[in-house]
């Protein structure tokens, strides 16, 4: 994702690609900022500077652990999530092995059009993102809906939909 | 003195009908002109230019002529049965001393309207039948049953011929007429299992059946249906598919359980343009020999081919096609992609992923696309006529490119492209020995395919992995289900 010199380096394997590059040819990973296709600027990020392979540089990681409350507008239930690891959106089933971090059965996720693997939340480098998962009835931001496999940035304060399901979304910094 | 653009749909422009007369052409003139014009409420001072532009050449009877004329060559004419759009990863590029990505969309799409009447040809095909001992049991008799429906779906002017081959080929019926069913069904009921699999001897007798019969006029076809992997003749095979691919004969082949070659198999029919299909239970003859027969009758072009000419520093990496089944396209020394049929309510989809070595600023065409096909049953009649589509890939090299998305349709190609190409590569790394990296490509691929919501592809992946780890070679079922099963990922 970041640029070296001429090259894309992939955040995941830290292969190499030729800029424009949407999907890394070693690990098929999406590179969202390889190309014009930038949804959103990563706060810190410097010019020149290489993107490190998953794993490593731990500390860094740590220092933008953020928590996340969302609201479910129907019902009042209030989750707080930690997403130090990535959130999956969508409805408990456990015969096809499918265990959401959040799971919206209990507020009536299947009358309003919550899929079972609806979305994911997951941050990167203090931003949060949250990707729909070519969920049945689509994910909206802000009321606009979103292109599955895309990550899409909200800040506090914004509106997350999922079918018809409503979420209001409070971001903490935990540090 | 106005100059013709081609690139525009000057139609388009006027919203006018291609047979519009000149009056109304004045009259949308005189309606869009006042709406663009730069002093009134909402001008638009280049829409307004586009709109003069549009007028003066339609308006004139000559230079309209020649304007219909250069339309019908890029196919925007009414007559062209099929439309050829492209859409690009970026339109814009900052021009750098290093090579650069950009991704292209070709699809191919057949002209609303044509109705499966219109385009109906006759079929002229040869079933092929393995009946080595292997196909013993519920194989055969699940392709008997299927070759029954075979013969029954055919009407009286399609041709068929029935071949059975094991070490040595065997004419069950010659190539005949489907007037009379039972001729056909009692050839069958002579089929029976024994001996080896040489595909070549089947392949071979097949096409010679079709060769027979074989006109501009019809769809000619070979079905090769086996089981077994052939020992030693598979040069043989794939120089007798490219020869039919040229004389307009295509193939299409079914794998039967986990034993036959899929690589081999794969190319054969590439040679030929048709598919390879793989069929997991024998039960599963019946239904898929059903659709290529469905398939096959809906054919309005054949013999696609896509023509990439590029500019001198634009090279090709590699082009796929994305719809309907996932490929990794060949390409030939010139250029040329072969493409297969169109089906009439099938669209066909090309990526092309280009690299581009340019530094110098401007808007420049970086390749030319031609789109040619053969096709006998156009309401345009002449079935010698190939059609002939043309689009360009233009990019403006600037320092300051506009930030435009990615077209969401392309983009979600190209993911599933991505997961396609490196279950691929792992193949191909296990070819060549090098487990380690095979691997690597598979775990990849597992990754993707859970994010892409395909649990049980994820998993038959993770499940090689697993073997590999331990030193054993990856399962047929389990290489065949990743190949097939992703090649089919084109969902939405």
């Amino acid at each position: 994702m970041t640029q070296k010199g001429t090259k894309v380096i992939c955040p995941s394997c830290g292969a190499e690609n030729l800029p424009g590059t949407l999907f890394c040819t070693q690990c098929g990973t999406y590179l969202p900022s390889g190309g014009p296709l930038r949804t959103e600027p990563f706060p810190d990020q410097e010019d020149g500077r290489i993107a490190r392979p998953r794993g490593e540089g731990k500390e860094g990681e740590e220092a933008w652990a953020l928590n996340i409350e969302v609201e479910v507008l129907n019902t009042g239930r209030k989750v707080l999530l930690s997403v130090d690891r990535e959130i999956l959106v969508g409805r408990l089933d456990a015969a096809h092995g499918i265990f959401p971090e959040l799971d919206m059965t209990t507020d009536g996720g299947l009358e309003q059009g919550v899929s079972r693997r609806h979305a994911r939340i997951y941050t990167r480098e203090g931003t949060c993102f949250v990707e729909d998962l070519d969920s049945t009835n689509g994910t909206f931001l802000n009321e606009e809906r979103v292109t599955p496999y895309l990550p899409y940035a909200f800040r506090d304060g914004d509106v997350l939909m999922f079918g018809t399901m409503r979420l209001k979304v409070h971001i903490y910094s935990s540090r | 003195m106005a100059t013709i653009d081609s690139q525009k749909d000057y139609y388009a422009i006027l919203d006018v009908p291609l047979h519009a007369v000149d009056d109304e052409i004045k009259q949308a003139y005189r309606q869009k002109a006042r709406t663009y014009h730069p002093d009134s409420g909402h001008g638009d001072a280049e829409r307004f230019r586009e709109v003069q532009e549009a007028y003066e050449v339609l308006h004139d009877e000559v230079l309209r002529r020649a304007y219909d004329r250069q339309r019908e060559k890029r196919g925007l004419s009414e007559n062209a049965p099929v439309t050829l759009t492209l859409e690009q990863s970026r339109v814009e590029i900052m021009p750098m001393a290093a090579s650069q990505m950009l991704y292209v969309m070709a699809e191919i799409r057949p002209q609303t309207g044509i109705r499966r009447e219109t385009v109906h040809q006759n079929l002229n095909i040869a079933l092929v039948v393995d009946r080595s001992t292997s196909m013993n049991g519920a194989r055969m008799r699940n392709v008997k049953v299927a070759a029954a429906d075979l013969v029954d779906a055919l009407g009286p002017q399609d041709r068929l011929a029935l071949v059975a081959f094991s070490d040595r080929a065997e004419v069950l019926a010659p190539a005949h007429l489907v007037d009379n069913k039972s001729l056909f069904k009692s050839a069958l009921a002579t089929l029976t299992s024994g001996g080896g699999t040489e595909i070549y001897q089947g392949l071979l007798a097949g096409l010679e059946e079709v060769r027979r019969h074989a006109s501009a006029d019809t769809i000619n076809h070979v079905i090769l249906l086996t089981d077994g992997r052939t020992y030693g003749d598979e040069t043989r095979a794939l120089v007798e598919a490219r020869r039919a691919d040229a004389e307009g004969i295509s193939i299409s082949a079914f794998g039967i359980g986990e034993d036959w070659n899929d690589e081999f198999l794969d190319s054969l029919v590439r040679s030929a343009g048709g598919v390879s299909r793989y069929i997991s239970t024998p039960s599963d003859v019946r239904v898929v020999l059903k659709q290529q027969i469905r398939g096959l009758s809906r054919i309005l072009l054949q013999n696609l081919k896509l023509e990439v000419n590029t500019a001198p520093y634009v090279n090709v990496q590699y082009a796929y096609r994305a719809a309907p089944y996932l490929e990794i396209l060949e390409r030939s020394g010139n250029g040329v992609v072969p493409l297969g049929n169109l089906m009439v309510d099938e669209p066909v989809v090309v990526v092309l992923e280009f690299i581009i070595d340019q530094a110098d600023m401007g808007e420049r065409r970086i390749a030319r696309l031609d789109l040619v096909g053969d096709g006998a049953s156009l309401r345009t009649g002449d079935a010698s006529e190939p059609i002939r589509l043309r689009q360009d890939v233009n990019v403006t090299f600037t320092l300051n490119p506009k930030e435009e998305p990615v077209p969401a349709k392309l983009l979600n190609y190209l993911a599933r492209l991505s997961v396609f190409h490196l279950q691929e590569r792992a193949w191909k790394a296990l070819g060549v020995g090098d487990v380690k990296m095979a691997t690597a490509y598979l775990e990849y691929a597992a990754t993707r395919l859970f994010d892409l919501g395909h649990r049980d592809l994820g998993q038959a992946a993770m499940l090689e992995v697993g073997r590999l780890a331990r030193g054993s070679d990856p399962t047929q079922e389990g290489r065949k289900k990743l190949r097939y099963g992703t090649r089919s990922l084109t969902g939405f």
